[in-house]
């Protein structure tokens, strides 16, 4: 084993703690879109990509990273991601939601990720193996020199004047949006006091949570290539590493399993300071729900060939047109899930009163 | 801690994202003008997006106090939407 995955622990615990100081879990981003017209979430991922877009690209053109772009396999990642999507508004959090909670202490996220676990592994070693591979080598589609499909190369341009143009028309779109729409943020309760208060003790805005996971999602990149995985920020894989290890006795581990333990550790220790951990459990219905939750996201994920961080978080950036399909994908299944879970129940209410 | 009287409590401490948010904003449209609803919560994020939502849908919210660790206490008036 590399001794290098150990630096995973230590950008897991800065990525944990930003996950759990943010409230950064991109099914609430995604799903409060439609359920509750609340843009806060989405706004800091948002920020996130935007930083990464420019990180990343100044990273590859200064030669300390070489970019790896997911491929496109249009099929797997559909379906897969269409099936995380909808497993993750079950589950009440998507692979990062779920694994920083776990670390504030919610049974729920627990349950969660043991049928992420389960299903991750029936699909990486199980059962469900033939089914990801057939979907994933059938649709699988490459450049004509064997290059993954990127933004850049479909339309023959280079990668670094696709990523800044997209980067300044995004800034752009902001400013204008910025000097046009009033601030509608409030807060409630008290005024917090100092910085540190502000930082350990109350939940970040989404400027300063964006403009965090953006930086620790490029600090990622060249410590995690180092250990020979030449890629930013990823979840199901580091968990999938643990419970094949544990499981088959052979040794999985990398850097994204070092990620996770970080990740659940620095969850703990920001929801201690804050007074906000407390093992919790909801109802044993709702800890069915998740469990069934995580089964759909472990597929979905394992067969997408990434969850909301391997594909949005860290593909996206690196403009791969599979995370772009995978992460639509996503938000498809989450906003019909979610339609289906709480918009239509409500309506009905309403109608029978 | 705010001295108003509730005229419902709803405890949604341990649900999952996005229950807390959901029963809350139901339970709200439900009530009439001027009844005050008490919500005791535990999550993080609902604690900051319930009051944000229930202000947005026209209702008041009168205090979020601070119990201890996670817990919270939310007040909100409804504004009485049927």
């Amino acid at each position: 084993m590399n001794p290098l995955i150990f630096s995973g622990v230590a950008i897991g615990l800065l990525f944990g703690f930003a996950l759990q100081r943010g409230r950064f879990c991109m099914n609430s981003a995604f799903r409060d879109v439609l359920l509750m017209r609340d843009f806060t979430l989405l706004k800091a991922v948002g920020v996130a990509l935007l930083v990464e877009l420019v990180g990343f690209e100044i990273m590859a053109l200064t030669g300390v990273i070489s970019l790896a772009p997911k491929p496109l396999m249009w099929g797997a990642n559909i379906v897969g991601g269409v099936l995380f999507g909808v497993g993750m508004v079950i589950a009440g959090g998507c692979a990062s939601g779920i694994t920083y909670r776990v670390g504030e202490g919610m049974v729920g996220a627990m349950s969660a990720v043991l049928g992420f676990l389960f299903a991750g592994l029936m699909s990486v070693m199980g059962v469900l193996k033939p089914v990801v591979g057939y979907l994933q080598t059938t649709t699988k589609v490459m450049t004509a020199d064997d290059k993954s499909l990127t933004l850049a190369n479909i339309f023959g341009l280079p990668h670094s004047v696709m990523a800044f143009g997209i980067a300044a028309v995004a800034i752009i779109i902001w400013v204008a949006w910025a000097l046009t729409h009033k601030s509608d943020e409030d807060e409630f309760g008290d005024k917090p006091r100092s910085l540190a208060e502000r930082i350990f003790k109350r939940g970040w805005g989404w400027l300063a949570t964006g403009i965090v996971i953006g930086l620790i999602g490029i600090i990622a990149f060249p410590v995690s290539a180092a250990t020979g995985r030449n890629y930013p920020l990823g979840i199901t894989m580091g968990h999938v590493s643990i419970a094949q290890t544990l499981v088959t006795g052979e040794n999985k581990l990398s850097w994204e399993s070092m990620l996770i333990i970080g990740v659940i550790l620095g969850a703990a220790i920001a929801a201690l300071i804050a007074g906000e951990f407390k093992l919790r459990a909801p109802t044993p219905g709702i800890l069915l729900q998740t469990f069934a939750g995580g089964l759909l996201m472990g597929f979905g994920a394992v067969a997408s060939g990434g969850c909301n961080i391997g594909h949005i978080l860290s593909g996206v950036p690196q403009l791969s047109i599979g995370s772009i399909v995978g992460g639509l994908s996503i938000i498809l299944g989450a906003w019909t899930a979610a339609y289906l879970m709480f918009v239509v129940p409500e309506k009905r209410a309403s109608a029978g009163q | 801690m705010s001295e108003h009287q509730p005229t419902k409590t709803l405890d949604v401490r341990g649900e999952i994202c996005p229950y807390p948010d959901v029963n809350s904003m139901t339970t709200l449209k439900q009530m009439a003008k001027g009844e005050i609803l008490e919500i005791l919560v535990d999550y993080p994020l609902s604690v900051e997006r319930i009051p944000r939502s229930a202000k947005k849908s026209g209702h008041r919210v009168l205090a979020v106090d601070h119990l201890d660790g996670p817990n919270h206490r939310i007040l909100v008036e409804a504004h009485g939407l049927r």
